[in-house]
């Protein structure tokens, strides 16, 4: 009786240890493959110089590639209505300039929290065949406002 | 027994039922707001409310109604367990400090002036005694800690030939992660919270969240441990078995001690200016630190299957059958645990961090933490309340059906609201907002799901309203225990046989510190020599302050 418990006990834990040490290797992995990097930032961005550091507005770098550039505030982002014809690539620098924002655009996989004095960058690849309007929204409380802030992203292709 | 400790029941009387109305008002703004946030439900309050009674929800039913249980609990516990008592003036002081400290951030709260939901994020703005209250609710249960500590440490004096006894283990072991924990957010709150409310100081808010959340993870095992160390504790006993094994729940506990802090900002993986290899770190142990849940499962599940097959549970599944799933203590257990490992699942998924921007922010996070703070710990806490209630009121639980019935839809509508929350938050729907509909953009799949989600959330809050009004009437009404608890309280003797490294506690602090070192000193040495954007604070009803 004994020793099967212990028989037991063991075979459990080495179940657990390489099933912990499979999900590292597997998170590694899929990061890889997806090149996939955190949100980097502009920062520190003092208060005084968030408006003259950041432009609202979004550029065409190249075919295809867009650099958009929002603010978020109490209680909206600017510029609010995106529309972008034949994105391959877009590179989001969003800032705040009062307390924490949360930047998504839902149903996809942009996400980034937008922390006063830090300008998230963050790199998105639209699936090819993504079309039509989105609800940019902001996804962490920022006063009781919060509800009304959001805007869309549009994409047009053809 | 029971007479021994008057003074200590006396603690754990007043603590418990405090933590019984702080659940009844939580409960009653988790309604509100569940209703409220379902598409096309009509709307029957205000923003500003909204995001009121979401604030007292999260801090009543996050911080004080697992704090006040947990501390009324511990002491049960401690003392019937150990046979010791506790330092009166010490429980005292720590209990008055709580209350007060609850009593000043609920006052805040409710008066509208503290609006800034349970994670206060800076520069938020919330009026200075939000903030005071907050440090103070944590001096007192310092205090309680100090005091729990002396009693360990006098048991262990008197009883050197063996190994500590669990259920006090368990509390002790709670107590040390909450000492790990909470003086970073003392820190937080002395340097940056009241200076930025009292003077208008402004604030760097990457560095105050970082410190916040430094606090937030082991603040979950707060909750968590007391629930698994009743289970421990409580299982054996409610079926008169053993532990399945000792060593392996004491190794639990020690991997919590071990791993439970550095791994806070798997809360921040979508923060900008957080660095990527430190994520990596605390996402790596955020795994290990799953490993002492996933050992607590097996132990747990194997000490049922034991006490199954002793009942007579034939095959592979006979044991479920006969199991006491009539006994609303057992019951309640059992739904936890079960619940405690859905909500174990999407806690890994929440850790991946190429997964986390999917689920981050969204409906998904409260369908997982109403698995695990709002179930696992809550749903236990529950049952324990039917075995320790009339212990200290010395009545019988009046309405047995109810009592029932009660764990039974706690499960069921709990697990559709967070299946149906879970769905949901795949799909984008965040999560703290007053309003979904975004002008009539609302995706039909978070209709759906918010739908459904509001069925079970009303079965798991119907569960909630039987279980307060049983409390009262078994308070008001209850007829006097004929007899004792047919319970034993002090350690069997498998339970503390001889110590070994594993009830050297010291050692593994030790090795805690260095962990949360090798986490934190890269994310802190950023922050700090690259220089702070602190930024002035702002009200949550819109503008400076
Ligand atoms: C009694 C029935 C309950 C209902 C109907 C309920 C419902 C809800 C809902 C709908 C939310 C999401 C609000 C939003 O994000 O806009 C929420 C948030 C939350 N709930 Fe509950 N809940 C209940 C019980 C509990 C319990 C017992 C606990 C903990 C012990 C708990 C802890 C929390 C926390 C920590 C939050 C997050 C608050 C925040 O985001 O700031 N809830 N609850
Ligand atoms: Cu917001
Ligand atoms: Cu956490």
């Amino acid at each position: 009786m004994a020793e099967g418990k212990i028989f037991t006990e063991k075979v459990w834990i080495i179940m657990i240890i390489s099933t912990l040490i499979a999900f590292t290797v597997i998170l590694g992995v899929l990061a890889e493959a997806i090149s996939y990097t955190g949100p980097s930032a502009v920062c520190p961005v003092k208060y005084v110089e968030l408006n003259e550091k950041i432009k609202p507005g979004v550029k065409q770098l190249s075919l295809g590639v867009y650099e958009v550039t929002i603010i978020g505030r109490q209680w909206a982002w600017t510029p609010n209505n995106i529309t972008l014809k034949n994105p391959r690539k877009i590179i989001f620098k969003v800032a705040s300039e009062d307390v924490l924002h949360g930047f998504e655009i839902a149903g996809t996989n942009v996400n980034v929290m937008v922390i006063p004095g830090y300008v998230a960058v963050i790199t998105w690849t639209p699936p090819k065949d993504m079309e039509g309007t989105y609800i940019i929204l902001c996804n962490e409380y920022c006063g009781i406002g919060h509800q009304s802030m959001y805007g869309t992203l549009t994409i047009v292709r053809g | 027994m029971v007479d021994n400790f008057n003074k200590e029941d006396r603690f754990s009387r007043i603590s418990i039922l405090f933590s019984f109305v702080v659940l009844a008002v939580g409960g009653l703004f988790g309604i509100i707001q569940l209703l409220n946030r379902t598409p096309y439900f009509p709307k029957f309050i205000d923003a500003s409310t909204y995001y009121l009674v979401l604030t007292g929800h999260g801090v009543l039913l996050a911080i004080a109604w697992t704090a006040f249980f947990i501390m009324g609990v511990g002491v049960i516990l401690v003392t019937r367990e150990t046979g010791l008592g506790v330092n009166s003036f010490l429980l005292n002081l720590s209990l008055i400090l709580s209350l007060i400290g609850t009593l000043m951030a609920a006052a805040a709260i409710l008066s509208g002036n503290a609006t800034v939901l349970y994670t206060f994020y800076a520069p938020l703005y919330a009026h200075p005694i939000f903030y005071i209250g907050a440090a103070l609710l944590i001096f007192g249960t310092w205090i309680y800690a100090v005091a729990i500590f002396q009693v360990y440490l006098r048991w262990r004096k008197l009883n050197p030939g063996k190994g500590a006894p669990l259920a006090t283990l368990g509390v002790v072991t709670t107590l040390i992660i909450w000492l790990e924990a909470t003086p970073i957010l003392v820190i937080d709150v002395l340097k940056n919270f009241i200076p930025m409310s009292i003077y208008k100081m402004p604030v760097d808010a990457l560095e105050a969240r970082t410190l916040f959340w430094y606090f937030g993870h082991p603040l979950v095992y707060f909750w968590i441990l007391p629930a698994i160390a009743f289970w421990y504790y409580g299982l054996p006993r409610l079926l008169g078995t053993k532990l399945f094994s000792v060593k392996m729940a004491k190794v639990a506990y020690i991997l919590f001690i071990l791993v439970s802090t550095p791994v806070g900002l798997h809360h921040q993986l979508v923060d900008p200016g957080a660095s990527d290899i430190a994520k990596f770190i605390h996402v790596i142990f955020t795994y290990v630190v799953a490993s002492p849940s996933l050992l607590t499962a097996f132990n747990v599940t194997a000490t049922l299957i034991k006490a199954g097959r002793e009942r007579g549970g034939k095959g592979l599944f006979g044991w479920i059958v006969k199991l006491p799933w009539d006994n609303p203590i057992f019951a309640a257990i059992g739904f936890s645990i079960i619940l405690f490992g859905m909500g174990g699942i999407s806690g890994i998924i929440n850790a991946s961090y190429v997964l986390n921007y999917v689920v981050h922010n969204t409906i998904w996070i409260v369908g997982h933490f109403h698995l695990t703070v709002a179930t696992a710990a809550t749903l236990t806490f529950m049952g324990a309340s039917y075995l320790i209630i009339p212990m200290l009121f010395n009545k019988n639980i009046k309405s047995v059906y109810l009592a029932r019935l009660q764990p039974y839809l706690w499960f069921i509508g709990m697990f559709i609201f967070s299946l149906a929350y879970h769905i949901g938050g795949v799909f984008g729907a965040p999560r703290r907002t007053y309003d979904v509909l975004y002008g009539g953009l609302i995706p039909k799949e978070w209709i759906y799901t918010l739908g459904i989600g509001a069925v079970g959330g009303i079965v798991f809050w119907v569960s909630g309203v039987i279980f307060i009004i049983q409390m009262l009437l078994t308070l008001s009404r209850g007829t006097r225990l004929s007899k004792q608890i047919d319970i034993k309280f002090t350690p069997m003797d498998y339970e503390v046989s001889r110590p070994s490294i594993l009830d050297r506690l010291g050692i593994w602090i030790i090795i805690a510190a260095l962990l949360i070192f090798i986490g934190y000193s890269i994310p802190l040495y950023d922050l700090y020599t690259r220089g702070l954007a602190p930024y002035p604070p702002i009200s949550p009803f819109g503008g400076k302050v």
